[in-house]
């Protein structure tokens, strides 16, 4: 009976593992018969195809960062065709459960070496990239949304480190909902009191990069703003993030705006109920919502897979700079701020146009965005507490 | 700025909000330790019950219907535990560390299956239950505010405070649900089969974690998102405990928590501390709150033991 059972456990565990990984149908393929089909055809033909593999701490489907590294990932491979360029998604899963098999699943990608590049991303695989570069120091890296600072080191020449200058584009963000806060002929604002909110999931340092610029830009165009600022403490608990958006609402703030993963879906919520404004973010969260969507201007992106198709177009050419950290702003297309005719229609014409001035303004340089990188914590609470 | 939020209405309403889904599950906890066993499953039924809630509501289209079948899907799965504990006599604990284990990724799963959504529920079209003004309540200044115009099922986990005190207390099936939580043994001597029991109070614990987890996403929120029980069926385990696993004193924790979790929302908002150390609040809180408790009973022993 204590067999059967534990045997029945076994059988329930390793269920809910695969539930997290599960692969989707749409996946691309790279099982070794369709790519040495093609090879075998055509013996003259460049050997190998450029192969890359993207480990995912979460899965498909998130409608954001890791769908966005997909699809740049698809479309690259789409433009070349499979025999010059291939790719292979590993979903690892995201949740507590799931986190010890990062590390080990990275190891076995690096051990096989059959990939030109191993693409993973977010502050949470830090550690584990770490230990795999020191241990495979010819398998090349590239390392998305959290800054790799041990460069200086010389030990990492193995790293290529993308990042997003989400200041910029939360400067655009910020701009936007100072000046839609103060406008009397938006429905659902309430224009006697200069008053923005920012939902944080935790304060990282990209969440306080995310604030800078939004603070930044709110004062920009109202140098009287308040920012009402809270932090949920995780990225997944919706409801609590719901009532602390409420809370905003309540005290005043008349747009808001949300950087906490799916905790920052509680935010929108809240907009519903207290008829206020949310702006989105990582994903176009009025398309995601779209029975919400009269609540949602826009949305601010980081544009992952733009920068992964950059990246290896640019390292199969040999130019891709590895050892190093490269920011991608607006001129890169790494950053962009959601204009559908969505936005057209929510946000009115005059704010448009200072938005796309503004934009213009720091791809010339006539405005410098400030950054959270290389801030003190002091500096970043006198920020905070300068809009309070 | 503080002192004015906390004096508002909305406040207490907040206060309410929070405290419901951990009521209802720290009531489901009472029931299945007053049978003596622990249902720390609890967490994994309330994430199933909220997607569940989404996808029922969403199929029969009607709150009612899909709260229905979600309140017996959550007693399914109290019975699965049981029938684990009890017939197959696995660890109590295990078996309930299977269920969250399959709730986090199968919930993913199943939503991925139905909507092709992995994230947040968006592309169903569930319902919710309505919010509810209290006739002549909702007139009394201030208080008709905070307690009319709240979600139609933080009213049932209030009543359901009573009914399940009622049910424990004052019912021939509670007394036999806490004589074979006291003592197995004696309460089969006399005839009462331990097992149904245990089955017994095991569903209706699944009942009520999962009326906590429908909340979640059928009236807290209005879709569901991954992980969305965020740990509150563990703080309701706790709660349970803290409150002698009766479900009064369970109820008195989880207020005491939800209020302070409301609390520490409006901290954020207003005063210049470090948020790590306000989102401590509601545990801290719950903690002192524990520790005065149990000081004061240590008293009252003493002088009843008169030293």
């Amino acid at each position: 009976m204590k067999k059967v059972l534990s045997l029945l456990l076994v059988v329930v565990m390793i269920f809910s593992l695969a539930a997290c990984a599960q692969k989707p149908a749409e996946t691309p393929s790279t099982e070794t018969p369709a790519t040495e089909t093609p090879a075998t055809e055509t013996p003259a033909a460049d050997a190998k195809p450029y192969k890359a593999a993207l480990l995912l701490n979460g899965t498909l489907g998130d409608k954001s960062f890791f769908d966005s590294a997909n699809e740049g990932l698809q479309k690259l491979k789409d433009e070349l065709g499979a025999d010059k360029f291939d790719f292979k998604v590993e979903q690892m899963g995201a949740t507590a459960a799931d986190e010890p098999k990062w590390e080990p699943t990275l190891l076995d990608y690096c051990d096989t070496g059959e990939y030109d590049v191993i693409i993973i991303g977010t502050w949470q695989m830090y550690e584990a990239l770490s230990a795999a570069a020191q241990e495979f120091p010819d398998q090349k890296f590239i390392f998305f949304d959290e800054t790799f600072n041990e460069f200086d080191t010389g030990n990492f020449n193995n790293i290529y480190n993308v990042m997003y200058k989400q200041n910029e584009v939360s400067f655009l963000v910020g701009a936007a909902a100072a000046m839609m806060t103060t406008d009397e002929n938006l429905p659902m604002i309430d224009p006697s009191n200069k008053m923005i909110g920012f939902l944080g999931g935790m304060e990282n340092s990209i969440i306080q990069d995310f604030l800078v610029g939004y603070i930044q830009g709110a004062k920009h165009v109202e140098p009287e703003i308040k920012v009402a600022i809270a932090f949920v403490g995780n990225f997944y608990d919706s409801a609590a993030g719901k009532d602390l958006a409420l809370v905003q609402y309540q005290n005043g703030v008349d747009v808001g705006y949300n950087v906490a993963g799916s905790a920052g879906l509680g935010q929108i919520d809240a907009a519903v109920d207290a008829k206020r404004y949310a702006i989105g973010v990582d994903s176009d969260q009025a398309a995601l919502l779209p029975e919400k969507a009269e609540f949602i201007p826009t949305s601010a992106l980081k544009n992952v897979g733009n920068s992964l198709f950059r990246a290896i177009q640019m390292d199969m050419e040999g130019k891709l700079q590895y050892g190093a950290v490269e920011k991608l702003g607006f001129s890169e297309g790494g950053v962009e701020l959601v204009k559908d005719a969505h936005y057209e229609e929510m946000v009115p014409e005059n704010i448009r146009t200072k938005i796309d001035e503004f934009e213009q303004q720091i791809i010339s340089g006539d405005i410098v965005v400030d950054t959270s990188a290389g801030k003190t914590t002091e500096e970043i609470k006198a920020i905070m507490d300068s809009v309070k | 700025m503080i002192l004015n939020a906390l004096l508002s209405p909305e406040f207490f309403n907040a206060a309410l909000r929070a405290t419901t889904p951990i009521l209802f599950a720290t009531l489901a906890s009472a029931v299945a330790s007053k049978s003596g066993i622990i249902n720390m499953a609890l967490e994994g039924i309330m994430l199933f019950s909220a997607l569940f809630g989404v996808l029922f509501s969403a199929a029969f289209q009607s709150a009612w219907l899909g709260l229905f079948v979600t309140m017996i899907l959550g007693g399914f799965i109290g019975f699965v535990l049981a029938f684990f504990v009890l017939k197959l006599k696995t660890d109590e604990i295990l078996a309930a560390i299977a269920i969250n284990l399959i709730a986090t990724g199968g919930t993913v799963f199943l939503m991925l299956t139905v909507s092709g959504d992995r994230g947040v529920s968006s592309s169903i079209k569930s319902l919710q239950l309505p919010r509810v003004a209290l006739p002549l309540i909702e007139n009394i200044p201030f208080l008709g505010e905070i307690i009319s115009n709240q979600n139609i099922l933080t009213y049932i986990s209030l009543i359901m405070v009573v009914v399940v005190h009622i049910f424990l207390y004052k019912t021939p099936l509670g007394l036999r649900i806490r004589a074979v939580g006291e003592n197995k043994d004696a309460a089969e001597s006399v005839g009462i089969s331990s097992q149904k029991i245990q089955f017994t109070a095991l569903i209706i614990s699944g009942l009520l974690a999962a009326m906590g987890g429908f909340f979640l996403s059928g009236g807290y929120m209005t879709y569901f998102t991954k992980d969305m029980s965020a740990g509150r069926g563990f703080i309701a385990l706790a709660a349970s405990t803290m409150g002698g696993n009766t479900p009064i004193g369970g109820f008195l924790v989880s207020l005491l928590f939800g209020a302070a979790q409301a609390f520490s929302n409006i901290m954020q908002m207003g005063a210049s501390l470090p948020y790590e150390l306000v989102q401590m609040l509601p545990y801290a809180t719950t903690l002192i709150g524990l520790g005065i408790y149990s000081y004061s009973l240590m008293k009252k022993r003493h002088r009843l033991s008169g030293k």
